[in-house]
């Protein structure tokens, strides 16, 4: 018995030159569902990574317990820093310095580039903040003194102005009072990089508050949360709770899962639209060739031979749509700034992208080609071959 | 043993309600380097007996005996890897393959046998040589008159070297002088290289230069007298 043989490679790619109309319009609408499919999914794991790298697991965030996951709302006494060291064991100590930061979070309207007042995430820090935020790293400039402020890597996007407005010597202005930018800071696509940090008092005094919004805490190697949390509950005057910095964002990230599922639908609705591009240009192109169809089984070719031959077409010129999509979104998705309520991320066009961006557009090829094939290839070759 | 024997062919299929038997117990012996013509009126079933005998088409009883082989109790894919190893198929309207040169196009058949590229391209040469072609070999079939055309599509059909060739109508789509040109060429196919020839036609002219002559009448098949093919007559006269 005969193996199964194929048809020349040849005849399905020269195939698509046939109807060079039909086919450049196909491959411009495929490369645009696989591109928006591109978007789509690099935004989620952009969202997913921002939210994943931020945190260290052995820090601890302490905040009140009233502001559930909402550290914005959270108002702790100023003199818990203090009240932390003194009474917790497990905190990390090097060199006389406790890792402790106190810090005061806050959105608000700041003036940049003499442009109207923008929604900005504020941090006020002590030179502490490095020491639990290890992800942070100095790009340009120098730590901030008083009347002084540091911007982050993505908080030009969050700002919604051009990046040179916050390039180091410019000014930014809170509560009327000027700023000047002494450097900037990326923190490894965590949520901080979207962030302007001022000194703790100055931040304090533009917003007018003596109180903080969180403590955050470095444990050392052996120390456990528990102990923490211990001091919280047993602190009921304070009305403070703690949670690991990991646990906090993962719970952020759980609330993103609307955003997420919105984001996988429209991924659906993409493709399903793609999914009928592919079939019009399959449809089409079996309609002209049913002779030639039956022609190719008179000569000797099976069934299977001939099918697999019109979906080696569509899934080539889903390959090509895919290509051409991948090297767009490399070139102008990958790393694009995107404002997200509290924060702003960088889209990701990273391995997982690519993978489920190709794999959609080679799917869509194959679900488009194989109705109009099976559909050719039910028809008798005698009737084909009578075929106009 | 018979190169091929028809047994008790029958056809019959509904239109309108009605029952057809273009075929009716047909019976059939064709033996190695026999070329026969099969006419009639149109409809008469000639198409059908060629389709059976192809195996595109399945008969509603009888058999169809090839080199001993039933071909009416294989399976549609058994089927296809008969036709690529049996049959040559010259069409009425050539069914060149528009994205495919001439040479690529007779390569076709060679493709679903195990034979080496590079016997591949000795037996194209050889075809290619048969039909006068030698130089159109990479032209496409838009490119190539309509005689040229029929010519590539013979070469397709016996670049394989197959049992037997089958021509539904080979001539039908050609005017009369390039007609003429292409029944010396089927002709020779059977004088010269010993092909074994069934060809479906409405053309006497075309029908005249088999040596057997068959006929279908009402479903059933006649043969005509044995008379001397007219090219080969030709080839006679030529050769004295």
């Amino acid at each position: 018995m005969l193996k199964l043989r194929l048809l020349p490679w040849e005849y399905g790619v020269r195939n698509l030159f046939r109807r060079p109309a039909r086919t450049g319009l196909t491959l411009a609408g495929l490369t645009t569902v696989v591109l928006l499919v591109f978007v789509v999914v690099a935004f989620l794991r952009g969202l997913d990574a921002s939210l994943a790298v931020t945190g260290d697991p052995s820090t601890m965030l302490v905040y009140s317990v009233g502001a559930a996951e909402d550290i914005e709302s959270s108002a702790v006494p100023a003199q818990l820093p203090a009240l932390l060291s003194a009474s917790l064991e497990g905190i990390e100590r090097r060199y006389g310095t406790d890792y402790v930061s106190p810090e005061l979070y806050a959105a608000t309207r700041i003036g940049v580039d003499d442009d109207r007042p923008k929604m900005a995430v504020l941090r006020g820090v002590t030179p502490a903040a490095p020491l639990v935020r290890r992800q942070v790293q100095m790009t340009e400039g120098r730590w901030p003194q008083e009347g002084e402020v540091l911007a982050g890597r993505l908080a030009a996007a969050k700002l919604g102005c051009r990046p040179e407005a916050l390039a180091v010597g410019n000014t930014v202005t809170l509560a009327g009072r000027e700023f000047r930018i002494s450097g900037r800071f990326a923190a490894g696509g965590a949520a901080y990089e979207s962030e302007v940090w001022f000194p703790l008092a100055d931040l304090q005094q533009g917003m007018q508050r003596q109180d903080l919004s969180l403590v955050a805490v470095g444990l050392a190697g052996e120390a456990s949360a528990a102990e923490v949390q211990l001091f919280c509950m047993e602190r009921v005057d304070l009305g403070i709770q703690a949670i690991e910095e990991t646990k906090y964002y993962a719970l952020l990230q759980s609330h993103y899962r609307p955003v997420r599922t919105l984001g996988w639908v429209v991924v659906c609705l993409v493709a399903g639209a793609g999914i009928f591009a592919g079939l019009n240009t399959m449809y089409g192109a079996v309609v002209g060739r049913g002779r030639e169809l039956a022609a190719l089984q008179a000569i000797g070719f099976r069934r299977r031979a001939v099918a697999l031959s019109l979906v080696q077409e569509a899934v080539l010129l889903a390959a090509a749509a895919s290509l051409v999509a991948a090297l767009l979104a490399v070139a102008l998705v990958h790393g694009a700034a995107i404002r997200f309520t509290m924060s702003a991320f960088a889209l990701q066009v990273d391995s997982v992208t690519l993978l489920i961006g190709c794999g959609t557009g080679l799917l869509l090829g194959l679900l488009g080609a194989v109705p109009p094939a099976v559909k050719a290839m039910r028809q008798p070759v005698v009737e084909g071959l009578k075929a106009v | 043993m018979p190169l091929v024997e028809i047994r008790n062919l029958t056809k019959q299929f509904s239109k309108g309600g009605e029952t057809i038997t273009p075929l009716n117990e047909v019976d059939l012996t064709i033996e190695p380097r026999d070329f026969l013509s099969l006419m009639g009126p149109s409809g008469s079933g000639k198409s059908t007996l060629l389709n059976l005998l192809t195996g595109i088409d399945r008969p509603t009883s009888g058999q169809i005996l090839v080199h001993g082989t039933d071909i009416t109790r294989l399976s549609r894919a058994r089927l296809a890897d008969w036709r690529a190893a049996n049959i040559g198929y010259i069409f009425q309207t050539h069914n060149l393959i528009p994205v495919l040169t001439a040479y690529e196009n007779i390569e076709l058949p060679l493709l679903l046998l195990p034979m080496t590229a590079a016997e591949r391209r000795k037996r194209i040469a050889i075809a290619l040589e048969a039909v006068d072609l030698t130089d159109r070999a990479d032209h496409y079939p838009r490119q190539l008159s309509g005689g040229q055309e029929q010519r590539v599509g013979i070469a397709r059909a016996i670049v394989a070297n197959p049992t037997i060739v089958v021509a539904d109508e080979p001539t039908g789509d050609l005017d009369a002088r390039t007609a003429g040109h292409i029944l010396q060429l089927v002709e020779r196919l059977n004088a010269e290289l010993g092909m074994t020839l069934f060809v479906v036609t409405h053309d006497p002219q075309a029908a005249s230069v088999a040596a057997r002559r068959l006929q279908l009448d009402e479903g059933r098949l006649v043969e005509s007298e044995a008379a001397a093919p007219v090219a080969a007559l030709d080839a006679g006269r030529r050769r004295a």
